[in-house]
Formats: structure tokens, C-alpha cells, sequence
């Protein structure tokens, strides 16, 4: 188990310094200048070349590309991502700002996805073709299919027309004010929850379904067991491996990947901050964020693994 | 008799007075307290004026300064005074001299003099390396700024400028304390120490922006407001919904005439809307560095190909898009008459006849069977991809095809005004007065706005003469003038310019909406009349 650990946190150095020059070589390719933004501003407005020159030199966008790459990952070494070419401002400090509000908002999607799902999948499984499955099944496609951004919309019109109420635009931490914060928060985390949970119903449906028709359960039935053992102590922990899998990716995209929600729920989050960036050719920005949010998947990765020796002991042993 | 019928018409008046209920009268009885929610599509870049030109810096930290001299929150484009409570213009427009009024205090407790507006000026005229100053060109007369005495403050041209007054008055240019200017140039991207009837009480980045009441503002009395809140949304649909449900009493930019009637089906009179036009004018740029748009015929043929008074009743309910004009805003005292507009090519009513000559005229240019091109646009819905997409449509009326590629902004900018890799491309102008050297600077040979990079000696010498031109009547003939060779010589496409709808509840009093989303943001005599 220790060399299994080992090396997988050994695999972690080639997987991030492989991000960093991915998303390194991307930024400068892509046609634009943050220079020339940054003069620009939403319209169009005069510039004068060596102001410029003098901007790009400030940025230090005159420098060779290896040296610009050489001195932002040895920043990284250092935990030093540099700073915002746009606002001037730490990028971690920018992303301090919106990580509790992303976190919380992948942590309770999670939540909320991981209780409507299992049971649900479960229950298609166990009662597969009947009324039940297909309701279920219903509900899970539909999540698929209608785009999280439009259920959004759907929900804060409804909540005005109806109510003539809408909820908050400023995101007061739980600590603070719970209450507050759950008005905000509880309409983003049921809109990606529904989409979250429609997936992992999918998922967990179909691994129970196949899990089901093992002979181990054959076994079970045959023991005499009730349905609850056979499902829930049998079928259901063997049929966890993927849907594990499957809510860890969720859980790391939810973090970094949620800009049309965060958007329509006027959320401060990662998702928004890295568009912003990319479209303003903030490289620091984004290099940091897409490093960090690789950091994140590699991390969390490294944990679902981990739960899969837990709940497989061959893979511990191995 | 005379007697009696003024008696009568007295006692008719008190009357009608005592009928008025007194709550109309309580109504509009400023009130004091209450803090201002707004809705704002963007957040700040920096919160450093000099150095942007997003109405979101504008809009967020306008309260928090002041400015030498003033649009008139109430009557644009009238100009007063904020720290400056008297000017003298010498005869000869060389010398402006300004008296700075006495007791002004930044919210650091330091006094403000002429010191600090000259440090101010210094920073814009000539900024220091490092430092941008995206204005300078509208100062480029300004030799040299003094500072006699703390109460005075005078600036030396080096010619005379029509437009120098009107720019001193810009919203862009607030005053800074220069003890802290001196320590860094920068220190206002992302600091504030302002003089205005606001101080800053919490900025969060991409979240909220909010101002509290500064008790030691210089004029007595103001503001009315506790404060101001900004809530940063980029989703149209969204802040239109924080309007409805109340979470914001106001979005200051524009909202589509859509979102308008629903807020207004839904609030009825709870809801004010102030539709004005605006000092945006979008259209499209010819690179004529390539060809076929260096040729006359081509670029004639594509403006006649274009209905513009269609368009501006297609466009405005989705994208704002409503006045046909020319290069000036229409209604202003710039702007040629509607009957001598309809002379240049594409401003003729009678479409048909437009068609007609456009496809003769492509026919003569070597295109008898229509034209194939690439119009480039920025990818931001409102107005720029809804503009290009009814252009597109009626160009094909007249043979020419057009493929659409919408661009992200930075590539945008990056084909259009830097590279010129593009053969038609939408691009705007959106200021924040109607001046002619805001808005004809783009026409002059070697200029970064000029993307069809063309060049005629003769509006360049046009532009320089009318910037000098002190006599009103001189200067708009110089500026027609100019206009009649960029019409007629189609060295640029105008489409039309922008419409404003504001939209607040009626609860937000003493608000005028001006013909920009820049001036009048300083809500010193704005107030709620509930909270």
C-alpha cells in the first residue's frame, strides 16, 4: 500500500509540470495581446507605441518566452503565482477571494447529488422495467439533456414572477450569516446538483444492474437473505467503484468548471475568474488557476484511488 | 371686473393647490438616508480612472472624487465647476486659469490645492513611464501646467483647442493627492483617497463595490445618500431579474428594450425609464490596404447596401441600435441636417434606387455577379453580433455574400486595430461628449482608430483646423466639411448610434439620465425616496 502511495504521488510531478506547459504554450499562441487590452479597454482607444512598449516591458512580456516560462514556474516552486498583468492585484489573493464560494457550492452539489442518487440508481436497478425505473429514468435524462444555464434562468424568473422575490447578488459566507448564504446558495447547488445527480443515478443504475447479476448475489439470494442485505451489503459497495470515480471528476469540475451557472446566479467563483482571464489574456491568471485546478483533479484522483484499496481490498494488495 | 377675474383666478389657484395631496409635494422633498442598490454589468479592471475606459470603473468610483470641472449631473452637456468654483479663458485661448475653491478635504483629512491638480494634470498630460494615460491626445495642446498658489491652477497651450474645455470637464479625469502620486503613480489601480460626496467602504473583486456618505464633503448638505452598493452581474437576464425582485434599484448602462417591458409589465409604475440617445456610433471598418475596398466603387456599393432606417427599428428592441446619423451624433449642433445626410450614399431613403446603384456599381468595379468577404466582429451579442448579422442580410440583397466570424474580444482587437488582418470588420466609438476631436480623430491618416487605415491629407488638415477653430459656426463647418469627404469617398461604413435605457425604480429620485453611461455618476443629489 506505502509503494502504491508513493507512486502515485511520484506520477503527480511529470502530470502537473506537463499542465503548467500545456496551458503555458496555449496562452501565447491564441491571437491577442494583453498589452494592447489593457490600452484597449471595451472600446477602441488611442495608444501610443512606446507607451506600449513600455507597458509590455512593465509586464515583462519582452522577455523570451523560456525565460517568462523559467520565472513563473520557479514562482510556482515557491508558491509565488505572480501577479494579475490586468489588476496588479496576487493572484492568490484574487483566487482566495472565490474559493470558499466554489467550494461550498461543489461540496453541497455534491451533497445534494450523492442523496437523490444512489438511492435513486439503486432503486431503477433493483426494480428495473418497472414504473419506478422509468420515472427515474425520466428524471435522470432530463437532467442530462436541459442545459444547467437554462434551468437557472427558469428558476430565478419563476422565483421573480411568482414571488417577486429573487435571491441574493452578494455571497455572504455561512459562518456569517447561514441563513443568508443558504438563500443564495440553494438554487446554483440544486440546478448542478440535478445535472450531478442525473449522471451518477445513470451510473450507479447501471453498476448495481450489473453487479446484480453476479453470482455472489445469486449466492446471497439462495443463502435466504432479505432483499436490504443483498442490495446494500452486497451489491451496493461492489457496485461503488465507478460511481466513486465518477463524483470525484464531478466534485474537482465543479470547482474550476461552472461559469454558465456562476454567471447566471451572479456567483464570484473560479469558473467566471478563468474566463475573465482568458479573455483578457491575463497569463499569470490563468496559468495559475489551470495549475491549480489540475492540482485539484490530480489530488482528488489520488484520494478516489485511495477509497477504491478501501473498498476493494485486491487493490490494496496487489 | 379686472378686480374680480384676478380674485377668481386666485382663489382657483389656491384651490388646485389644496387639491394636490401633499404627498406629491413630501415626494419630491429630498430625503435624507438610504442606501443606493445597483446592478453593473462588469467589474473594474483598476480603479484608477486616468488608466481605463470601462463605464465600470467609471460607474464604481465616480462618487468617491472630484473633478476640476463638471457635465452638469442635471443639463448635459453644460459645463460647471466641482473643485474649481471660477475659470478665465485668455482672447487668445492660450491661458485657462482656474480658482480652486477653499475647504476641500480628501477623505485622508489633507486639504486639496492646486498642487494636487497640477500632480492630477501632470499624470494625464505626461504621464511618467509605466504610467498610461488613455486620454492624452485630447490634451495634446496643454504645453505646460502651473500652480502659482494653492488656490490656482493654470494651464499654458501651446495652440489654441475648441475641445480643451469640454475635456477638462471629462468624468475620466478625477484628482488625486499628490503626495501619493509622488510615492507611486500607480497607487490608484488599486487604492482610493478621493475628495467626492462618497468614501469607499468595501470593494470586493467580481462581487460588490460599495461607497459610504462622506460627512466632510465640501458641498453643504450632500449627498443625500447613506451610500451606494454595486452588485457585479454580467448576465443581462440577470440583472434585469435583480431589478424586478428589487434586490437593485437601478442598472445605470442600458437594458434592452425587452428586458424594459417585462420589468415594466411586471412594476408598472413602481419603474422609471429613461430612454436617451446615446454618444456610441457603431459601424464597420474597410481595410483599404487590400483590395477590392480600396476602391471607391466597392465601398460605395456596401454602404448604399445597407438600409439603416430598417435597422433601426429591427435592432433597437434587441440591441439598443436606433438613430441613423453621420459621424456626428444626430440632434447635436454637430451633426449636418437629415435632408443633406440623405445626399451622401447610403443615407438615401428610397432603398431600390440604394440597391440599384450598388449593384451598378459592383458590376463596374469587376463584380458584376456579387462579391464573397469575411465580416469580423467582436463576439458580444449587444449591439455588435446582432448589427452584423442585419448587415449580413442585406448585403446579400445586393450579391454580396459575407461570411460571419464573431471574435473574442482580445483577437478582435488584435485583427482589427493592431494587425489589420481583416478585410471588414464592426468596430464603435463611444465617448463621453459630443466632441469632434472625440469623435474625428479616427478618420486622420496613421491614427491607432483609424482600422480601414486610410489616409486623405485633406481630412487630416480639416481635423487640425477644426480642433483650432475657437468660433462655433467656423468649427462645424470645418467639421461638416470633414464629414462630407468620409461619407462621400465611403472611407468608413457608419451604421447608427446607441440608444440608453435606464431603467431604476421611481423610488431613485434626481437621477438624469445623460446621452453616456460616464458623466453623472457622482450621486451627490441623487436620493431615495424610501429605503
Amino acid at each position: 500500500m506505502r509503494t502504491y502511495i508513493a507512486k502515485r504521488l511520484l506520477l503527480i510531478i511529470p502530470t502537473l509540470l506537463g499542465a503548467a506547459t500545456l496551458v503555458f504554450v496555449i496562452m501565447r499562441v491564441i491571437p491577442g495581446d494583453v498589452a494592447l487590452l489593457i490600452f484597449g479597454g471595451d472600446q477602441a482607444g488611442h495608444i501610443d507605441p512606446k507607451q506600449l512598449a513600455a507597458m509590455r516591458q512593465q509586464l515583462g512580456l519582452d522577455q523570451p518566452l523560456v525565460v517568462q516560462f523559467g520565472t513563473w514556474l520557479w514562482g510556482v516552486l515557491r508558491l509565488d503565482f505572480g501577479k494579475s498583468l490586468w489588476t496588479g492585484q496576487p493572484v492568490i489573493e484574487e483566487l482566495l477571494i472565490r474559493l470558499p464560494l466554489s467550494l461550498e457550492l461543489a461540496l453541497l452539489a455534491t451533497v445534494v447529488s450523492v442523496i437523490i442518487s444512489i438511492p435513486l440508481g439503486m432503486l431503477a436497478a433493483v426494480r428495473q422495467d418497472s414504473w419506478v425505473d422509468y420515472a427515474i429514468r425520466i428524471f435522470s435524462i432530463g437532467g442530462l439533456a436541459i442545459p444547467g444555464f437554462w434551468v437557472g434562468i427558469l428558476t430565478i424568473l419563476a422565483l421573480v414572477i411568482f414571488f417577486g422575490w429573487g435571491p441574493p447578488l452578494e455571497f455572504t459566507p455561512p459562518w456569517v450569516n447561514p441563513w443568508a448564504n443558504l438563500s443564495m446558495m440553494i438554487w446554483p447547488v440544486l440546478t448542478v446538483g440535478y445535472r450531478y445527480a442525473a449522471v451518477t443515478t445513470r451510473m450507479t443504475r447501471s453498476t448495481v444492474l450489473e453487479v446484480l447479476r453476479e453470482d455472489y448475489i445469486r449466492t446471497a439470494w439462495a443463502k435466504g437473505l432479505r432483499e436490504r442485505a443483498v442490495v446494500i451489503r452486497h451489491a451496493l459497495k461492489n457496485a461503488m467503484l465507478p460511481v466513486i470515480t465518477l463524483i470525484g471528476t464531478e466534485f474537482a469540475f465543479l470547482i474550476g468548471g461552472l461559469v454558465v451557472t456562476e454567471t447566471v446566479f451572479t456567483l464570484n467563483g473560479i469558473g467566471r475568474f478563468v474566463v475573465d482571464a482568458v479573455a483578457h489574456r491575463d497569463y499569470p491568471v490563468v496559468q495559475a488557476l489551470v495549475f491549480l485546478i489540475a492540482s485539484g483533479f490530480v489530488v482528488i484522483n489520488l484520494l478516489v484511488d485511495l477509497t477504491y484499496a478501501w473498498f476493494d481490498p485486491r487493490i490494496r494488495y496487489r | 371686473m379686472r378686480r374680480h377675474r384676478a380674485l377668481l383666478t386666485a382663489l382657483a389657484l389656491v384651490v388646485l393647490v389644496a387639491m394636490v395631496p401633499a404627498a406629491v409635494f413630501a415626494a419630491e422633498t429630498p430625503r435624507r438616508g438610504g442606501v443606493l442598490l445597483a446592478a453593473i454589468a462588469a467589474d473594474a479592471p483598476s480603479l484608477d480612472p486616468h488608466q481605463e475606459q470601462t463605464f465600470a470603473t467609471m460607474q464604481m468610483v465616480a462618487p468617491l472624487y472630484s473633478t476640476l470641472i463638471q457635465i452638469d449631473p442635471l443639463q448635459y452637456p453644460k459645463v460647471i465647476g466641482d473643485a474649481a468654483t471660477d475659470w478665465k479663458i485668455a482672447p487668445d485661448g492660450l491661458t485657462y486659469t482656474f480658482k480652486i475653491r477653499q475647504g476641500i478635504r480628501f477623505h485622508d483629512g489633507s486639504p486639496l490645492t492646486a498642487a494636487d491638480v497640477k500632480a492630477t494634470y501632470d499624470k494625464i498630460v505626461f504621464p511618467p513611464a509605466g504610467v498610461r494615460s488613455i486620454r492624452k491626445n485630447a490634451y495634446a495642446a496643454i504645453g505646460s501646467i502651473e500652480a502659482p498658489d494653492p488656490a490656482t491652477v493654470v494651464f499654458k497651450l501651446k495652440h489654441p483647442s475648441a475641445s480643451l474645455f469640454g475635456n477638462l470637464a471629462s468624468p475620466w479625469n478625477v484628482i488625486y493627492p499628490k503626495k501619493y502620486l509622488d510615492k507611486d503613480p500607480n497607487y490608484f489601480k488599486a487604492n482610493v483617497v478621493g475628495s467626492g460626496p462618497f468614501k469607499l467602504k468595501s470593494y470586493t473583486r467580481g462581487s460588490t463595490f460599495e461607497g459610504e456618505r462622506n460627512p466632510d464633503y465640501f458641498v453643504k448638505d450632500r449627498p443625500y445618500l447613506d451610500g451606494y452598493k454595486f452588485f457585479i452581474s454580467p448576465e443581462t437576464s440577470v440583472r434585469a431579474a435583480a431589478l424586478r425582485s428589487g434586490r437593485a434599484w437601478v442598472e445605470f448602462r442600458t437594458m434592452p428594450q425587452s428586458d424594459v417591458a417585462a420589468i415594466k409589465k411586471q412594476l408598472g409604475d413602481k419603474i422609471v425609464v429613461q430612454d436617451t440617445p446615446a454618444t456610441g456610433l457603431f459601424g464597420i471598418a474597410m481595410n483599404q490596404t487590400t483590395k477590392p475596398f480600396n476602391d471607391i466603387r466597392v465601398r460605395k456599393a456596401l454602404t448604399l447596401g445597407i438600409d439603416r432606417y430598417t435597422a433601426g427599428k429591427v435592432l433597437y428592441p434587441i440591441a439598443s441600435l436606433r438613430d441613423v446619423g453621420g459621424l456626428m451624433r444626430p440632434g447635436t449642433e454637430w451633426a449636418v441636417s437629415d435632408a443633406e445626410l440623405q445626399r451622401y450614399p447610403g443615407f438615401g431613403r428610397d432603398m431600390d434606387k440604394n440597391r440599384a446603384e450598388a449593384k451598378r456599381l459592383l458590376a463596374e468595379a469587376g463584380y458584376p455577379n456579387g462579391l464573397k468577404l469575411v465580416l469580423k466582429n467582436r463576439n458580444v451579442r449587444v449591439p455588435y453580433v446582432d448589427f452584423g448579422v442585419f448587415v449580413i442580410q442585406e448585403w446579400r440583397k445586393i450579391g454580396v455574400e459575407a461570411e460571419h466570424r464573431p471574435l473574442e474580444t482580445a483577437a478582435w482587437f488584435a485583427d482589427g486595430r493592431d494587425t489589420g488582418n481583416f478585410e471588414v470588420i464592426v468596430n464603435g466609438v463611444f465617448n463621453y461628449l459630443d466632441d469632434p476631436d472625440l469623435f474625428l480623430e479616427r478618420y486622420t491618416t496613421g491614427d491607432t482608430n483609424n482600422w480601414g487605415k486610410f489616409s486623405d491629407p485633406r481630412i487630416d488638415d480639416l481635423f487640425a483646423r477644426q480642433a483650432r477653430a475657437l468660433d462655433p459656426a467656423e468649427r462645424k463647418r470645418l467639421v461638416n466639411e470633414l464629414e462630407k469627404i468620409v461619407l462621400d469617398n465611403a472611407y468608413h461604413i457608419p451604421g447608427l448610434w446607441w440608444a440608453r435605457s435606464v431603467v431604476h425604480w421611481a423610488k431613485v429620485k434626481n437621477y438624469v439620465a445623460p446621452p453616456n453611461h460616464y458623466s453623472n455618476q457622482k450621486l451627490q443629489d441623487v436620493w431615495l425616496a424610501e429605503d
